[in-house]
């Protein structure tokens, strides 16, 4: 009796595990890994004769949330407007649609490297325009040895964009912080009158790439720096460094502050403490609506930003063509994704537009075609970008868009041009 | 334990089983799926850890992404200095280990909140050092690595072998605390949670026994920092914020709290729960997941692990809706599981 229980068992037993490994052992993996690959005319994955895939993953939730939801609307925004009106023409004579998927990773890196590796197994032709310094570090060496271009990141981050041989299939797409710090440093630099100079910087290499261009710009001229703190991006209040730096009295405030409540609270500490001086904000901590105008930033006799975009809020846009069409596509589309304005949104409705001109100039459908259509790009004036700014991928040393623009803030919802200190 | 594999025949069948898809999954998975079997394996090992000191000794830990990042942070150290893996294994599991006891020798005199509050300021003291130390850790943009290639000889891709690393790492760990929990430190364990002065009363003292579960956690976190780097290939500050330890303890309480079992299905939960909201819409993945969490938390208290259990018992109460008192067979049933539920 026990002796058949226990056969039944064993049979059971085997059965089990016969079945299990006739289950798994079913299917076989794909020779080629990473997907499909090309099968006709040595296309790439992800690009048929009337479609072409893209994908992102940027943070869509958590604190990083506004910023990174608006670079996957602005890019949304063009690809859905192009797509309605037709699809994007390419050099190889054909029309593609554009299939654009975006994933969240709450700006983990772990799982933005997940997203890379769903975007792939889903065959992207090209993974485009994330936001996020770590994230895109941790994608990047997986995009270089699976050869997938990772372009036009939304990082002012050096690692992306100032050694391109290096990783040839990485480009960033905003101008760097370093770039930024100078913009900020020629200004003071050729008022050519002494100028004092207080600073503030995240205690880390954002904080440091922007001291670094902004030393540049300065040294040898009359612009000194009297005193200078730094923050953690944790820290919950900068009243202790802005009540220390109010004391040196200094003409300029250089606050290199990325995250927005912090910045918020420097520009109502300094005005608090009778503090007035010209203040020099980065263009991620720079909105009018959630910055300036709760900061009270009209109480100072200058704000400037570094720009390269035209805000479509601004009145003195508002018959701009460019700024008619974005607001049409994003009202359209890109609304659904991001609810409040940042401009990551009209830098990805820009970086369509550069994406658009690559794919002209692209003439077989293969990855290394487009890389090569997208780093000839030059003297491009893309769709919102101020007058004077253009595109120019062809340097492999620096971002598409390597230059800025100083612009002062007008006491409202927008920004005036700057010519001089 | 589920009825099912109460035999021992059929629990040796159920393991020849699992252990069979975990050989052959991923020779025929692409690389993604590898990549999300490899995150489970990983994170499993960090709640493995976390489940020792919260599930089995009953002590609130919010610490426990501090080592995994510094698990992290070490073998990105030794990639750099060309340590063989294995000496970086050994020193990712040392090094936590003793930040761990020396954390706990003080902070396990405190308990309830107080000790919360302890084991919360080492992610929060940790980011900015990681940012800070530059020369150590590469400040904010991290520490990209390359290692842990396939060799030839295996004929094995890149995303195989490492699968395979962290696995065998994974399974070796489940196995040692699986015999640890069922042996005498684990009555031990369980008694300081019951009780601290019966346990004193019985010659276990509490402040040991909370010292090693610390000890232990911390070397299970650090080594599930070697595989964090050995899957992801990368590690920043954004690997051991204070985020990251809530979600982990989150998976640890969906999972099941004080079962190995538990501890991978948490795993599971905390890997593929973002993956899939973010299937289902991708602006939403947060509002997605939190409803999740509810769900699984209003509908098996004891955790993912209660569902065959719930299940079943479900399935028989329903010839008898009449039978208002519940069966001698569910309360037996339900004692633990009212037990396990508490996190304090």
């Amino acid at each position: 009796m026990t002796k058949t229980r226990n056969a039944a068992r064993a049979s059971g037993v085997v059965a089990t595990v016969g079945i299990a490994a006739l289950l798994v052992s079913g299917c076989t993996r794909d020779p080629a890994t990473g997907g499909p690959g090309g099968d006709d005319s040595g296309a790439s994955p992800g690009i048929t004769d009337d479609s072409i895939s893209l994908g992102i993953s940027s943070p869509l939730s958590g604190p990083t949330a506004g910023p990174g939801s608006c670079t996957v609307a602005g890019l949304d925004a063009y690809i859905e407007a192009k797509n309605a009106a037709g699809g994007f023409e390419f050099g190889d004579g054909k029309t593609r649609q554009v299939d654009f998927t975006y994933l969240d990773d709450t700006y983990d890196p772990a799982k933005a490297v997940s997203n890379f590796r769903q975007l792939v197994n889903d065959n992207i032709f090209a993974y485009v325009g994330a936001l996020g310094t770590p994230t895109n570090a941790a994608v990047m060496p997986i995009a270089e040895e699976e050869e997938i271009p990772q372009v036009l990141l939304t990082t002012g981050a050096r690692t992306f964009s100032e050694d391109q041989e290096a990783h040839p299939w990485t480009t960033g797409f905003v101008p760097t912080y370093a770039t930024e710090g100078r913009a900020f440093g020629e200004l003071l630099a050729n008022a050519n009158q002494p100028l004092t100079v207080a600073t503030l910087a995240q205690n880390d290499d954002f904080g440091q790439s922007y001291l670094d261009g902004f030393n540049e710009a300065i040294e040898g001229s009359q612009v000194e720096i009297v005193a200078d703190a730094t923050y953690e991006p944790t820290d919950t209040t900068l009243d202790a460094q802005v009540t220390e730096l109010a004391a040196s009295k200094a003409d300029v405030l250089l606050s290199a502050v990325s995250v927005t409540p912090l910045q918020v609270g420097v520009l109502t500490k300094a005005q608090s403490l009778g503090w007035l001086p010209r203040i020099f904000l980065p263009s991620n901590t720079s909105t009018p609506g959630t910055i300036l105008q709760p900061g009270g930033a009209a109480a100072y006799p200058g704000v400037y930003t570094p720009s390269f975009s035209k805000n479509p809020n601004s009145p003195a846009f508002a018959a701009d063509e460019d700024v008619i069409a974005y607001n049409d596509a994003f009202t359209k589309y890109g609304s659904k994704i991001a609810s409040t304005y940042t401009p990551h949104c009209t830098w990805s409705y820009t970086e369509g537009a550069v994406l658009d001109e690559a794919f002209q100039n692209m003439e077989k459908p293969t990855r290394e075609s487009f890389m090569t259509a997208l780093k000839s790009i030059s003297g491009f004036q893309a769709p919102l970008l101020l007058d004077g700014i253009t595109v120019d991928t062809t340097t492999n040393d620096d971002a598409a868009i390597s230059t800025v623009q100083l612009v002062q803030y007008d006491g409202q919802a927008g920004f005036k041009p700057v010519t001089a200190y | 334990m589920n009825t099912f594999f109460a035999s021992r025949p059929r629990r040796i069948a159920g393991l020849v089983v699992l252990a069979v898809v975990l050989v052959l999954a991923p020779l025929v998975s692409s690389p993604y799926i590898n990549y999300q079997l490899s995150s489970i394996a990983v994170f499993a090992v960090a709640i493995l850890g976390l489940n020792i000191v919260m599930g089995y000794t009953g002590q609130v830990s919010l610490g426990q992404s501090a080592f995994l990042g510094l698990g992290a942070y070490i073998a990105a150290y030794g990639v750099l200095h060309d340590w063989p893996p294995v000496l970086s294994l050994v020193l990712c599991a040392v090094i936590p280990a003793v930040v761990g006891m020396l954390v706990a020798l003080a902070a396990a005199r405190l308990r309830g909140l107080a000790l919360a509050m302890i084991t919360l300021a080492l992610p929060i003291v940790g980011v900015p050092l990681a940012r800070r130390l530059t020369d150590l850790t590469g400040g904010s943009q991290g520490r990209v690595v390359s290692w842990l290639r396939a060799p030839e000889a295996t004929g094995l891709a890149n995303d195989q072998w490492r699968y395979y690393v962290v696995v065998v790492i994974a399974v070796v760990a489940f196995a040692l605390a699986h015999n640890l929990v069922r042996g005498r430190i684990g009555r031990s364990f369980a008694i300081v949670k019951e009780n601290e002065a019966v346990a004193l009363s019985m010659g276990v003292s509490p402040y040991r026994t909370k010292v090693l579960a610390f000890t232990i956690a911390s070397l299970l976190g650090g080594v599930s920092g070697f595989m964090y780097l050995a899957v992801v290939q990368y590690t920043s500050p954004e690997t051991l914020t204070f985020f990251t330890s809530i979600n982990l303890v989150a998976a640890m309480v969906i999972g099941g709290s004080a079962s190995i079992v538990g501890t991978a299905l948490g795993a599971a939960y905390y890997v593929l729960v973002p993956v899939l909201a973010g299937q289902v819409n991708s602006s939403r993945t947060a509002l997605i997941s939190g409803a999740i969490l509810l769900a699984v938390l209003f509908l098996l208290p004891a955790g993912l692990v209660s569902l065959p259990r719930r299940l079943a018992s479900l399935l028989r109460r329903r010839p008898q809706p009449a039978a208002g008192a519940p069966t001698p067979d569910d309360a037996t049933h339900r004692a633990p599981a009212s037990s396990t539920a508490t996190t304090e």
